[in-house]
């Protein structure tokens, strides 16, 4: 029958609400945490808040404009794609722009690019169309070992920014794929025992002398209390201040008094947590989990691997960087750059994830099925 | 793990059942991926729960610490006027460079004491060191000063530079400034920065680890009353250390005001006659109001600036001072004691006139010296001597020409070569002599004086174990020589109390505390220590004949044409005898004025000076300026003719 190669046209539209509402949480923390630096929205087009805005618009249009064409137009770019955004990584490497030490920004027309944000997705997708292509050999060392060195290639390059945070990122996206491909349990194992052995080793070898006394500190912020030490213990201030109901919005003594840093970046969690409390960060935290599992249902719905493959790609990478970002600001983990997805300020990040659900709406709306759905 | 196990289950299976089994794999691996997607939230709304709900007061309080901070607000220390409202002190602005360790970021140091040894000639390595130390104690948010007294210039640019420089601060401290200098400086004192021993004491006081507190002079004695009432300020700081708004303050309470009972203008009179006077040589003067013990004038030759101390110590004059074999920095009127020869004699005079050893027509001949033989072995003579032949004298007579014979007699008496004198003997002597505040503390206001020595039989054996009193010890201490030690304050306050007859004053050089209103804190009103247990009937004997000194006797170099000054000069041995059996001697006169109607005492000491010749004049022309002075002033203001009360 006809009907039966005609895409379905789903579209998930509490997918598309949970994704806005939390862009609508993330602009108002930003709002609240730029008042002690920009006073009232006045300044218009440069204040962060309507920034952005204007990049959740973008965003937004991108997701609607992605699901619209059919995903599987991705697969023959995604080599391509893939290779661009290792080129602007290498880039990045060579001419970027520096922060706290690292150089992970690129500027283009103005705006600062960050192309770790972009490549994930890239990588997501490209390991989606090889393990796709592959699915009948996925069991077989070559396939496994090639899908590990496309996420080793951009992990690599954004270690060395530095930025381990990120790179652990397109550890856990492949982590994730390779597992739902239904790579030999063997393989995994391997891995899970080598990276459990030598990430320590790896660290202390690799890392960056700021990586190492991040460690120490995050150990014990109280040996450098004015120094590295600052963010750790202001953001447990902070958040521990908080209570259950919090502050109130915009009254957060902390945030508006700058006692944290990148309040609206890394630390924006701390923000919602101080001004709204406990209660605020639950709405937050259910928020993510519909989200998160309105991806986990498009992978359980496409047709086809490539999809379903992309689908776990990106709820991985956007749980992996939600649990470590929030992970940093309640003290569970060592600083570690990495944004809240769809909160922090910053367009890049943003707008990619915005497009990559907009890829998911596509992978639903682009089922070819016979029958009723 | 459940993965694997399955995995490794299947491939045992025959092969449709591995194709069948897909889908339901896939479902499962989706179901996991979900449970850690809510295993992950769970450990983060965990953790969560501890900070916020579990340790929530714990973190609000230290939120609450994080912004406010209590800081003390330093009163304007109290200001000093003279007697007649001239401001003897000020208060400008002191600046220094400080550095809040805490607020020094680590990576920066380098950099930071590198750019502060540039501007401020500090050694790098010291501030680097400073800092560590203070970011190790328990205190980091305190400034330190790393260098004080920084000249406008200096403290302007650094102001500008503050920008590129975390934690470097420019204090802005009030600090004294003395119009007078050295003038005054021996009555003033200056201030200085706390030490750590006096900031350990008064840290709960109100006093800062930057303060500056009274060190020497009235600025010390006075402490309490100058530094006024630290107050507090409840200030909301950001993080960076700005102060945001105030929320509560408790005002401080400025320094109350001191007038001092010191004459500016008779004190740089009396600086410039002294100086004059002495030369070279270490002087005193004291002039006192003999009413009431007020200090009209108190000046100890050689001086110091006391501004050398406002600020930054200008050490190379501080040098030079610890240098100089004067000590400039030590007040000889009241911190250095002296033998007082002839004018103790006031005290010999009036004991044995009170104690019935002598009256005013108690003849005794001096014939140059007696001769006394020692008690055990006859056959030793000591001599006694005086300073020439003056034949027979009467009491007033003894007074005027000073004869040490007399005060031998009346001090020790004389029995011998068929002679029968009774003198007051030691025992007496020694307690009149305490009776008119030697021995001890006059009690002035201000630090660092000197309690002088009343000897007796006792003090000399302990002083001098197994060497007894003597005979010659009562009369050496007759006439002022001997064991006995003054001050020249003290005797200032023995010549008092002759003059006013008989009352014991404690010298003061403030008359008055006020507040910064003028509401009169500690009112002017006479201390009065005791009395000296002389009559005024014998103290008028022992005046007049004073008088008689100056008019007729050997106190003659003191005699004005325009007041009428009663006193008595003293030339006091010390030292190692010279080949000529002479020893060197201290000049000394003690007098008041004028001397009918005592109103002003003064005491004049002149190292190396002989009395007649240096003290004597000195004296009367410090008197004569002073009291023509308030007589042209009374004149002036149409008052009372006398208008010899200030």
């Amino acid at each position: 029958m006809n009907l039966r190669k005609l895409p379905t046209r789903e579209f998930d539209p509490l997918m598309l609400l949970t994704a806005l509402g939390l862009v609508a949480y993330g602009a108002a923390l930003i709002y609240s945490g730029s008042l002690a630096n920009y006073g009232s929205p006045s300044q218009a087009l440069s204040h962060p808040v309507s920034r952005q805005i204007a990049f959740g618009a973008v965003g937004v249009l991108a997701m609607v404009v992605a699901s619209r064409f059919d995903y599987r137009v991705l697969a023959p770019l995604s080599l391509s794609m893939y290779v661009v955004s290792l080129a602007m990584l290498i880039y990045v490497l060579v001419a970027g722009e520096s922060e706290y030490g690292s150089s992970r920004w690129i500027t283009i027309a103005g705006t600062q690019i960050q192309p770790a944000e972009i490549a994930k997705v890239t990588t997501v997708i490209l390991l989606a169309k090889f393990l796709a292509d592959n699915e009948d050999n996925i069991k077989s060392l070559r396939v496994f070992a090639t899908s590990m060195a496309i996420a080793a290639v951009p992990a690599a390059l954004v270690l060395v920014e530095p930025d381990l945070g990120s790179s652990l990122v397109f550890a856990v996206l492949w982590f994730a794929i390779v597992v739902i491909a239904g790579a030999r349990p063997l393989h995994i194992g391997v891995v899970l025992v080598a990276a459990a052995t030598l990430a320590p080793l790896a660290i202390w070898q690799l890392a960056h002398g700021y990586q190492l006394e991040r460690f120490k500190v995050w150990i014990d912020p109280e040996s450098d209390p004015t120094g590295a030490g600052f963010n750790i213990i202001q953001a447990e201030t902070s958040i521990g201040s908080g209570g259950f109901w919090g502050k109130g919005f915009t009254h957060g003594t902390q945030t508006q008094l700058d006692y944290l840093r990148t309040q609206t970046t890394d630390y924006v969690f701390s923000v919602g947590a101080e001004e709204l409390g406990f209660a605020g960060a639950m709405l937050l935290f259910a928020l993510f989990i519909i989200l998160l599992f309105r991806c986990v249902r498009v992978a359980g719905r496409a047709d086809d691997a490539f999809g379903r493959l992309i689908a776990v790609g990106v709820a991985a990478f956007i749980v992996f960087q939600v649990f470590v970002n929030i992970g940093v600001n309640i003290r569970l983990m060592p600083v570690t750059g990495v944004p809240l997805p769809l909160v922090s300020q910053g367009g890049s990040s943003l707008i990619t994830i915005l497009a990559a659900l907009g890829i998911l709406q596509s992978i639903l709306g682009h089922r070819r099925r016979r029958g009723r759905a | 793990m459940g993965i694997l196990a399955g995995n490794r289950r299947k491939r045992w299976r025959s092969e449709p059942q591995e194709v069948a089994d897909p889908k339901r794999e896939l479902q499962l691996k989706l179901w996991l991926l979900r449970i850690g997607i809510l295993v992950a939230f769970a450990i983060l709304t965990g953790q969560l729960a501890r900070l916020q709900l579990v340790r929530g007061d714990e973190y609000q309080q230290r939120a609450e610490f994080n912004q406010l901070r209590i800081e003390p607000v330093i009163p304007s220390r109290g200001l000093i006027y003279d007697r007649n409202g001239i401001p003897v002190v000020e208060n400008v602005p002191g600046f220094s460079a400080a550095i809040v360790a805490a607020d020094v970021p680590k990576e920066r140091q380098l950099e930071i004491v590198g750019a502060l040894e540039r501007m401020l000639d500090v050694p790098a390595l010291e501030t680097s060191l400073k800092i560590d130390a203070a970011r190790a104690s328990n205190d980091p948010f305190t400034p330190l000063i790393i260098k004080d007294g920084l000249d406008r210039d200096t403290a302007f640019y650094m102001r500008e530079q503050l920008g590129e420089l975390p934690g470097v601060q420019v204090l802005v401290q009030s600090v004294r400034r003395y119009p007078a200098g050295a003038e005054l400086a021996h009555i003033l004192g200056y201030t200085g920065r706390i030490d750590s021993e006096e900031y350990a004491e008064l840290k709960d006081a109100g006093y800062i680890n930057s303060d500056y507190l009274g060190k020497a002079g009235v600025e010390a004695a006075y402490e309490e009353y100058l530094r006024g009432a630290t107050g507090q300020k409840e200030i909301e700081k950001d993080a960076i250390g700005r102060e945001l708004r105030t929320l509560g303050e408790t005002p401080s309470r400025p320094g109350y005001d001191l007038v001092l009972s010191v004459d500016l203008d008779l004190q740089k009179r009396v600086t410039e006659l002294t100086k004059a006077a002495a030369g070279d040589n270490q002087a005193a003067v004291v002039v006192m109001d003999v009413h009431t013990g007020e200090v009209l004038s108190l000046v100890s030759l050689p001086q110091y600036d006391d501004n050398i101390f406002s600020g930054k110590t200008d050490e190379v004059r501080l040098e030079q001072y610890l240098n100089d074999p004067r000590k400039p920095l030590v007040n000889h009127a009241l911190a250095e004691q002296y033998a007082p020869g002839s004018i103790f004699k006031q005290i010999t005079g009036s004991a044995a006139l009170e104690e019935g050893v002598a009256n005013p027509s108690t003849t005794i001949t001096s014939n140059g010296f007696i001769n006394v033989p020692n008690q055990y072995d006859p056959s030793i003579i000591y001599t006694f001597r005086d300073w020439r032949v003056l034949g027979t004298l009467d009491f007033y007579g003894g007074v005027a020409m000073s004869s040490d014979v007399y005060f031998y007699y009346l001090s020790g008496g004389y029995h011998e070569y068929g002679e029968n004198f009774d003198g007051l003997g030691v025992d007496r002597l020694a307690r009149y002599a305490r009776q008119f505040g030697l021995g001890r503390k006059t009690g002035i206001d201000i630090a660092g004086e000197a309690a002088g020595v009343v000897p007796d039989p006792q003090w000399k054996e302990q002083t001098f174990p197994g060497d007894i009193w003597v005979l010659g010890d009562t009369y050496n201490m007759g006439i002022g020589q001997g064991f006995l030690a003054v001050t020249p304050l003290q005797m200032a306050r023995v010549v008092t109390a002759v003059a006013n007859g008989g009352t014991l004053l404690t010298p003061r050089v403030v008359r008055e505390v006020r507040d910064s209103q003028g509401h009169v804190i500690v009112p002017n009103e006479p201390q009065i220590e005791g009395s000296v247990g002389v009559s005024d009937t014998n103290l008028a004997i022992v005046r007049e004949a004073m008088r008689q000194a100056v008019q007729w006797g050997s106190a003659n170099p003191a005699q004005s044409s325009k007041i009428s000054i009663a006193g008595k000069t003293g030339t006091a041995e010390f030292g190692q005898r010279f080949a000529d059996g002479n020893y060197e001697t201290h000049g000394w006169f003690s007098g008041f004025a004028p001397a009918d109607d005592p109103q002003i005492a003064i005491t004049v000491f002149l190292e190396r000076g002989v009395g007649a010749t240096h003290a004597a004049p000195l004296a009367s022309k410090i008197l004569e300026y002073y009291l023509t002075r308030q007589q042209q002033r009374a004149d002036g203001a149409g008052a009372a003719p006398s208008g010899v009360t200030p």
